[in-house]
């Protein structure tokens, strides 16, 4: 496949085009920092950003999703109506590399054995990604450690990379070849286009600072349930949900029904839930195996660095370092990777609780 | 006294010195203060337990935590092996003290276990203000020069006067340090600040309109994600199941739809009335930007205007919220015919 050139004054273009057959989702820019939305204006799309607030992750699963919507009759359940729009088709453009391969980390949960959620499934396989390399990652993005690299595409439709008032276009799935076929006004990429995009990727592969060793982490952590670490990793830890809210591949979820009695109607929705909250495990007897900050702080980091790679054979963090930049008490995840890595082998045997 | 960053110096070194005497003489099992943030605009609550750590204590005006907050009761931090409570000392600006005397006065905590390390504090930056002022470039680096913010990046530098980008709760703060602890307290202490308060920083707010002040809740609260950041960092919410929590069966809504969003907030606001101590670190720590003085600064008006009150200032007088009396002003109760 030849590699194209997109001109930034086209990006408007492409939106008219694609607009009638896609939901065109982009990053636009509110209250002072960047969030991927459904665009009705190309005008409202922001090309020079780091990466959103919040991760693209909730426009396959959004913070709060209607389900299916019921009629009663008062008493039973008379009706359901089931979710109409999981068909349309989604255009998701300038999602960054680290964010592109949690929508595989995503899928993975959501098709994980016997259990096949439709919605997000059907949302997933709707969805076409028009990706954009990292020029500048930031100093707390450590995407290289956990095989990933500023410029990685495999998880993307369409990748593209910045070359400052154009855009490098490469089709990387079947279904972004026949894209860029149909957009037959893009012209074609010069050699010099394609060694300046090479030069770029080394260079930003350069500016990745935060180098975490993880080739071990997830063993020692297999053996060290019981260390005397996880209380002092959650010491001041307040318990909020904003590192695991803002995280592109926490998945958890929480399940409710609303009524409506007064009209006999209702919805069951899905929410975010977080391992960080108090009723995230809570039994219904009243008991809670991870009822203090301790063992909550443990299942964040062993969900993401041990029970990934033993479930699927992924380290279940992209390092995209959303949450070492939100935490309200600055505990940062380099930090605790460090302090498991620097484990004493004689400790892990210590396989208490 | 100099500067900003001469005071910020003179603090930390004065804290340290008494943190290493309380350690040393046993007074206290452990010292709650702030270290430096691995990230730029941040700080890090730390606890100290030998005297070799106590040079990682820090002070700054980015310690942007209320420290009252890990002695509330559902923070389980503090006990030794035996589960004991543990004696403890702690690095306490003006608001943190007046979150430990609130927790008193509610019962819920002893004084007599807490050693204060009191500074009169200069004032914390607003760090979300920055960032958004900063928009699409990354902080590299932050540091006070003289009376002013250095802001550095790759390709930039930036100086923001520190007098504006302070904490618009800080800008109007009356009680910079702990009331009542003067013996050990580092710069300017007042046993009784003087709390005269005219509430100026809210007359534009106030003179809206109900539908004005209505767009602006509401363009200012909708980006909430309810990662309860606010909450959870907040010393007066302490409670063992918050009414947001309740499932059986569900007081409020969960979701993000607007109406729930402003439940939740106004409900918390409604819980803070005559609690409250204006630190500010709701503000100071949601992802999200959201800046809430003026739902604390209007909250504290009303109690101060009603009933007299300012949360935290000693721990005789009862809150208005835990007391009854004839005179009460209850203009809102509806007669009967």
């Amino acid at each position: 496949m030849e590699v194209m050139i997109l001109m930034k004054d086209q990006v408007a273009k492409l939106y008219d085009e694609l607009s009638g057959e896609y939901n065109f989702f982009a990053p636009v820019k509110e209250k002072g920092y960047v969030a991927y939305r459904k665009i009705s204006n190309p005008k409202e799309i922001e090309l020079n950003y780091f990466n959103s607030k919040i991760p693209p992750k909730e426009i396959l699963f959004p913070q709060m999703e209607v389900l299916f919507e019921f009629k009663t009759d008062g008493k039973n359940v008379i009706e359901i109506e089931d979710r109409k729009d999981l068909d349309e088709k989604n255009i998701l453009f300038g999602i960054r590399p680290c964010d592109a391969h949690s929508f595989d980390l995503l899928e993975k949960f959501f098709a994980f054995g016997d259990f096949q959620d439709e919605i997000f499934l059907k949302k997933r396989e709707n969805s076409l990604i028009i990706g954009i390399g990292c020029n500048s990652p930031k100093s707390t993005c450590f995407c290289t450690s956990v095989e990933g690299h500023p410029f990685q595409k495999d998880d993307m439709d369409i990748f593209l990379v910045d070359l400052g008032d154009k855009y490098l276009v490469e089709g990387i799935s079947d279904k972004g070849n026949n894209l860029i076929q149909q957009l037959s006004w893009l012209s074609k990429a010069s050699k010099a286009d394609t060694i300046k995009a090479k030069e770029l990727a080394k260079k930003a592969e350069d500016l990745i600072t935060t180098k975490l060793d993880l080739t071990n982490t997830s063993q020692i952590l297999e053996s060290n349930f019981g260390n005397e670490i996880w209380k002092e990793v959650s010491e001041n830890c307040l318990g909020c949900g904003s590192c695991t809210f803002l995280c592109p591949t926490c998945t958890c979820f929480d399940v409710i029904d609303e009524n409506d009695q007064y009209e006999n109607r209702g919805r069951r929705i899905r929410i975010w839930d977080t391992c960080q909250f108090c009723l995230y495990t809570l039994h219904t007897s009243g008991h809670n195996p991870r009822d203090n900050n301790i063992e909550r702080c443990r299942n964040r980091i062993l969900h993401k660095f041990s029970y990934y790679p033993l479930n699927y054979d992924l380290i279940g963090c992209v390092g995209c370092g959303r949450c070492i930049q939100v935490c309200p008490v600055n505990n940062d995840l380099r930090t605790i990777i460090n302090k498991i890595n620097n484990i004493k082998p004689k400790e892990e045997e210590n396989v208490s609780v | 006294m100099g500067d900003i960053e001469s005071e910020n110096q003179n603090i930390e070194n004065k804290i340290k010195e008494l943190a290493r005497n309380l350690l040393r003489e046993k007074e206290v099992d452990v010292i709650i203060g702030y270290k430096k943030g691995t990230v730029p605009l941040s700080s890090s609550p730390v606890f100290i337990t030998r005297e070799e750590d106590v040079d990682k204590l820090l002070w700054n005006n980015l310690c942007y935590v209320n420290l009252a907050n890990y002695l509330a009761p559902r923070i389980p931090t503090l006990y030794d092996e035996e589960g004991q409570k543990l004696k403890v000392g702690i690095v306490a600006k003006g608001c943190v003290g007046r979150a430990l005397i609130h927790l008193a006065v509610e019962n819920q905590i002893n004084l007599e276990n807490i050693k204060m390390i009191g500074i009169s504090c200069n004032g914390i930056i607003n760090r979300k203000r920055i960032e958004k002022e900063i928009g699409e470039k990354e902080i590299l680096e932050t540091s006070i020069l003289g009376n002013n913010i250095i802001v550095k990046g790759r390709d930039f530098e930036k100086t923001f006067p520190f007098d504006e980008y302070m904490n618009e709760l800080c800008k109007v703060c009356k009680v910079k340090s702990p009331p009542n602890v003067v013996d050990s307290c580092v710069g300017e202490c007042l046993e009784n600040p003087v709390i005269e308060d005219d509430f100026n920083d809210i007359s534009d707010f106030e003179s809206k309109t109900s539908e004005e002040k209505w767009a602006y809740i509401k363009d200012t609260l909708s980006a909430c994600t309810r990662c309860y950041a606010c909450r959870e960092v907040c010393p007066m919410c302490y409670c063992n199941l918050c009414f947001v929590d309740q499932n059986k069966p569900i007081w409020f809504g969960k979701t993000t739809d607007f109406t729930d969003i402003f439940a939740f907030h106004f409900n918390r606001a409604m819980h803070l009335a005559g609690r409250c101590v204006a630190c500010g670190a709701c503000s100071s720590v949601c992802p999200m930007g959201i800046d809430l003085n003026i739902i604390t600064r209007k909250l504290e008006k009303i109690v101060k205007e009603r009933y007299n009150f300012t949360s935290g200032m000693d721990k005789e007088t009862l809150p208005p919220m835990m007391s009854f009396s004839m005179d009460d002003n209850q203009e809102f109760m509806l007669e009967e015919d």
